[in-house]
């Protein structure tokens, strides 16, 4: 989407989503970063395979759960992108059909 | 486990000024936040180091330089989750890898509320966020959550947030307002017991419409359509009752459609605590029952601010320095007599800030015919995706309570534990059974009520501090969803 931030000082962090090097502005969530970089729908839910993303923004609705690896599921809402963090986005198929 | 004397939980008005109060009267408060940064959703800064525009004041001052400036008296702990609450107020608190179990003598309960949005077709798609979401991302993230707009649902945050995505760039296609006009004037007596508010949403009204906003009153958002993301909404009048009139209905094309009916108090934590609550919609909802120095039915815990029940900002304000002076009162910190003089100014403020919460929900109130906007197909529970047609199966074959819909259908087993999906719920399953909602209840939360990662619950507890004090982004790791780890 559009970024308000006209600070050319300050930092960004790199990451990857699904192996795909993205660059975050410092002091970023996950799901702040993606939106920048134009992603919405991150996730796929488990039973009907639905496109999710940003919801409540404030933690309370577990709509925008993403994979980081050496954490596991966390909401993009209230996770800050870190450098070198590599983020999946959840698919149907890669959690497993247990519902 | 560690012991304090009083732990606040939530960094927003409520909380900020119940710390000062404490903190003023002689106590040493803990505030436990899970934002890197206090203030609260109302006073959210941004997360980086990038800092506003010079010049403007924060939006929050000057409570928020009080609370800093108070810094050897308040200990916070920000980016931190509080999660339980055990017998003899024992809070349960993780921060990034560590945990704690902190006993407090006083536990001050300020978590603030969320936004309320009822299903309807469409509402899971990526693109529909809740207004306070949209602001959340010009506020901390600098970003806008879109290129073109419709802000819809009731009350005056819209009128805020639709103004802030204005001045920040997105095209605002319309404000979508419930209410019906004659309504809203009808409440204009009690409304000027804020002129200084009424001026403000005022300013705000004709800012958006000098810039070509078009306002819809009388309307509800009925559905939001489009493949992997938003694409269009349809929108129709609505009656009194707020039940749409589907055969008069249009459709607007959008990216974004931010809703929400006003705030859900969060009420977790005081359930877990063991307070009674009581059901009060002008309130939005649930609340802890509490005194008129707002202690909750558990001795020692108090409830202020919208997590005790809506009210906005300045009440909250007001009910975290009551708290936190009946808190210093009961700590040893204030005779009887200092605390009279210092709590009845605060009192009288809360009892004028009443007369306006009463009237704005006279005009913005939640009317019943939102409770009717899922279709059979509408996913109802986001968590679980149960759709509307799963939930009423359920219902026919006996399930006319949570307990008894949870087991049958997993309404509310998800994540969120009903936060969500339970209020609009509760509503549709008073249409459906006649009950009143304080019969049919509240959902009851388990903790951990926030993820704590199992690796972290294994580890002995550990120290806790200020998240800047370990690297700015400490405190926000470890996320976990523990509570998934079935699935």
């Amino acid at each position: 989407m559009v970024s308000l931030n006209t600070d050319p000082c300050q930092a960004s962090v790199q990451f990857t989503l699904d192996g795909q090097p993205l660059v975050a502005l410092e002091g970023q969530t996950i799901a702040g970063a993606l939106l920048a970089a134009g992603c919405r729908a991150w996730r796929s839910t488990e039973r009907l395979g639905e496109p999710r993303g940003f919801f409540c923004g404030m933690g309370v609705c577990y709509d925008c759960l993403v994979f980081v690896e050496g954490q596991g599921q966390v909401r993009a809402c209230q996770t800050l992108v870190a450098d070198g963090m590599r983020v999946e986005r959840p698919h149907r198929a890669e959690r497993g059909a247990g519902s | 486990m560690i012991r304090r004397a009083l732990v606040i939980v939530g960094a927003g008005p409520a909380g900020m000024s119940a710390a000062i109060a404490a903190a003023e009267a002689g106590i040493q408060a803990t505030v436990i936040d899970e934002s890197l940064k206090p203030g609260g959703q109302i006073y959210r800064q941004p997360n980086g180091p990038a800092a506003p525009a010079r010049g403007t004041p924060r939006p929050g001052e000057p409570l928020l330089s009080e609370f800093e400036r108070r810094a050897d008296r308040i200990e916070l702990l920000s980016g931190a989750a509080a999660w339980g609450v055990f017998p003899n107020r024992q809070v349960a608190v993780s921060q990034g890898n560590d945990w704690q179990l902190i006993q407090a003598d006083g536990l001050v309960l300020a978590p603030g509320a969320y936004e309320y949005v009822p299903p309807f077709p469409g509402w899971t798609l990526p693109g529909v966020m809740t207004p306070g979401a949209a602001q959340a991302l010009v506020k901390s993230q600098q970003i806008l959550p879109g290129r073109r707009v419709l802000v819809a649902g009731s009350g005056p945050f819209l009128l805020v947030v639709a103004d802030q995505l204005h001045r920040s760039g997105m095209e605002v296609a319309g404000v979508v307002e419930a209410a019906h006009p004659r309504r809203v004037a009808g409440s204009l007596m009690g409304l000027c017991s804020r002129p200084d508010l009424i001026r403000q949403g005022w300013q705000l009204y004709r800012r958006l419409r000098r810039a070509g906003v078009p306002f819809h009153f009388g309307h509800v958002v009925v559905s939001a359509t489009g493949n992997d993301e938003l694409r269009e909404v349809t929108l129709a009048p609505c009656d009194r009752s707020w039940q749409p009139d589907r055969t008069q209905a249009r459709t607007v094309s959008v990216d974004t459609l931010c809703v929400g009916y006003g705030f859900v108090p969060r009420t977790q934590l005081a359930q877990l605590a063991g307070c009674r609550l009581r059901h009060e919609a002008a309130r939005g909802g649930w609340v802890p029952e509490t005194d008129e120095n707002l202690e909750t039915s558990v001795t020692g815990v108090w409830a202020a601010g919208d997590g005790g029940g809506v009210g906005g900002a300045l009440a909250a304000e007001c009910q975290g320095k009551l708290a936190g002076l009946a808190a210093a009162h009961r700590l040893g910190a204030l005779d009887r007599g200092a605390f009279d003089q210092r709590r009845n100014p605060v009192l009288r403020q809360l009892a004028r800030l009443k007369r306006f919460a009463a009237a704005l929900d006279q005009a913005f109130g939640i009317q019943p015919g939102l409770a009717c906007l899922a279709t059979p197909e509408t996913i109802v529970c986001r968590c679980e995706e149960l759709t509307l047609a799963d939930v009423s199966s359920g219902l026919s074959a006996g399930g006319t309570n949570l307990r008894t819909l949870k087991v049958m259908t997993r309404l509310g087993m998800g994540p969120c534990q009903g936060n969500m999906c339970w209020p609009a719920m509760a509503r549709w399953l008073q249409t459906q059974t006649g009950d009143s909602l304080a019969a049919i209840g509240p959902a009851s939360p388990r903790p951990p009520i926030q993820p704590v990662g199992l690796g972290t619950l294994a580890k002995e507890p550990g120290l806790l501090g200020p998240a800047g004090a370990n690297g700015a982004h400490a405190g926000r790791n470890g996320d976990h969803a523990c509570r998934r780890v079935s699935t």
